[in-house]
């Protein structure tokens, strides 16, 4: 009876320690990173140019913000559509058959899709084959390529979190699916769709391997010019660490690269989270 | 108008499944030579990757034991870690912590893995230059223990599902035997969740396996048929970033990148295609 006892207080306390260490990890990370990143923001970091010799170890990181805003707007803009339509058909119109089980699957595997494949496929394609060169255009395909399932996923997840009633009700009084899907159902699950959106665009700011074959450029002023390259800031951050510009600017931007992800998550879970507790 | 706007979701949804498929061809295409020049047994299990020397040599063995040590190895630390995680959460955390660790969780899954890899590379790497008195702390140990952080979150998030869909009847029958909270969680919550629990695990698997940015700048990038789990390494998403850029269009190089992707990329998705065969038969089975 006590070995019984001693065992449960055992794992229990295991149970609480690995809770809790997942707490310490994502404090740590963020502490260390504000830590050593707050120095290295002022205003001149933000909204200056790359300088020095080599290039970055002086001035900002405007043109890496800049791109990194263009590159996601973009993504989202591509992707954005689809997804809902797929999320709206797999919510709405699919029956437990074989068709929707495909698209199930076929979503999930692209969610699954490595990041590298991703770039790879898109640098053949895009780059090469069709021309773009390294392009906004082609990193924009890209990245709307590897948002697309997490838009799918969340938006059908708002939709089917929407009260049944207004489903029920609807059709009883014989208004058509269409009409109920505009009028009712998108603006109820809206919230949901927009953080599942905001998710996404988190998504697409932090991904590297896909953008540094397609787009990525190390010194750039972004345009904005969809057949020019621009930088973008997590492949600034990798440059500055790997070619050993400046540990310091590094730090600084990483922390405006998480900061800026925090901000879109929050809001997205803000959302998402408000959705659920009404629906 | 009812049926117009189902026709038209279904059609964009299944150009997904044609873009799906269309990736894959294409990539077959691309590395077409490679197989029928090369051969794909000597592509797979060769050791030497020496696509610019005369002759060419190209064989990924060494990349393909790299990303399979990291990833195994992530694989060891993420899965007990995450089971008890995610047992906690379901199952002991009172609801305040939960309303805490949930988002935490979310959180650690929007951090990039360029700063993942970037925060390892100065933090870990350092650690081990200084506390082993290694000449260079980069290790394919390195890589794993970065993984562990990031494939965490989803083994997580997929466990504490499996634990939930256990029907509640067998909590309360246990509980009415008198049996305490920890013994129904070992023997009851877990044999019945464990399809689910196998199922989490393989998909934290899959995402330490393509994942790129951490392994780029943790596991050493070096071409040598790594040894021990504290050996260098260079795992394929490694290699494909890193060659890309310089291998010429259309050379046996570039095609030999693409056969090394779609090799990854087949991998990847047969561990999905298991994972969503998985699901299938627990919505059709008993449980």
């Amino acid at each position: 009876m006590s070995l019984r006892r001693l065992i449960d207080t055992l794992c229990l306390a295991i149970f609480w320690l690995a809770g809790l260490l997942l707490l310490i990890i994502l404090l740590g990370i963020l502490g260390y990173l504000i830590y050593r990143g707050h120095s290295a923001i002022n205003l001149e970091f933000l909204l200056a140019s790359p300088k020095g010799l080599p290039l970055g170890t002086e001035g900002g990181i405007l043109p890496a913000i800049k791109g990194t805003l263009c590159l996601i707007m973009l993504a989202v803009s591509i992707a954005a559509l689809p997804g809902l339509a797929t999320a709206v058909y797999l919510a709405e119109y699919a029956h437990k058959n074989v068709i929707s089980q495909i698209i199930n699957t076929t979503v999930q595997c692209m969610a699954g899709l490595p990041s590298i494949v991703t770039g790879l496929f898109c640098y053949a394609l895009f780059v090469v084959r069709m021309g773009f060169g390294i392009s906004l255009l082609a990193g924009g395909l890209a990245l709307g390529m590897m948002i697309f399932p997490v838009v799918v996923v969340t938006a059908r997840d708002a939709l089917l979190a929407v009260n049944k009633h207004y489903r029920i009700v609807g059709t009883s009084l014989g208004v058509s699916k269409s009409y109920i899907l505009v009028r009712i159902l998108l603006p109820q699950a809206a919230p949901g769709i927009i953080g599942g959106i905001l998710l996404a665009m988190g998504y697409a700011a932090g991904a590297t391997a896909p953008i540094m074959v397609t787009v990525a450029a190390i010194a750039t002023p972004s345009t904005g010019d969809l057949f020019q390259p621009v930088m973008a800031l997590p492949y600034h951050l990798y440059i500055l660490f790997s070619q050993q510009v400046s540990l310091d600017k590094a730090y600084g931007t990483a922390l405006v690269l998480v900061s800026l992800l925090l901000i879109l998550n929050v809001i997205a879970m803000c959302l998402r989270h408000q959705k659920r507790r009404e629906g | 108008m009812q049926e117009k706007t189902g026709t038209f979701c279904l059609l964009v949804a299944w150009c997904s499944t044609l873009l799906l498929m269309s990736i894959i061809l294409f990539m077959a295409l691309e590395s077409w030579a490679v197989w029928t020049e090369v051969g794909p047994l000597k592509f797979i299990l060769g050791l030497n990757w020496n696509p610019l020397a005369e002759p060419q040599q190209l064989g990924i063995g060494t990349m393909i034991l790299s990303t399979l040590w990291t990833a195994l190895g992530a694989l060891i630390m993420a899965a007990p870690l995450g089971l008890c995680c995610a047992i906690f959460l379901a199952e002991f955390a009172p609801g305040w912590i939960t309303n805490f660790l949930r988002p935490a969780i979310n959180l650690l899954t929007g951090i990039p893995s360029v700063v993942y890899g970037f925060l390892g590379a100065t933090v870990l790497v350092k650690f081990f230059e200084v506390n082993f008195s290694m000449a260079s702390g980069e290790s394919l140990f390195c890589a794993s223990l970065v993984l562990t952080v990031m494939v965490l979150p989803y083994i997580i998030s997929a466990s504490e599902s499996a634990l939930r869909a256990v029907p509640p009847e067998y909590r309360q029958a246990s509980l009415a035997l008198g049996v305490s909270k920890p013994y129904l969680t070992l023997r009851v919550l877990i044999p019945l969740a464990k399809k689910g629990l196998l199922g989490a695990i393989i998909l934290g698997f899959g995402r330490a396996a393509g994942e790129t940015m951490a392994v780029l700048m943790l596991a050493g990038n070096t071409m040598v048929l790594p040894t021990s789990w504290f050996s260098k390494g260079e795992p394929l998403p490694a290699l494909i970033a890193l060659e890309l850029g310089t291998s010429e269009v259309g050379s046996l190089h570039y095609q030999g990148l693409f056969a090394a992707g779609l090799v990854l990329l087949i991998f990847v998705l047969s561990i999905n295609l298991l994972l969503a065969l998985f699901r299938w038969n627990r919505r059709n089975g008993v449980n």
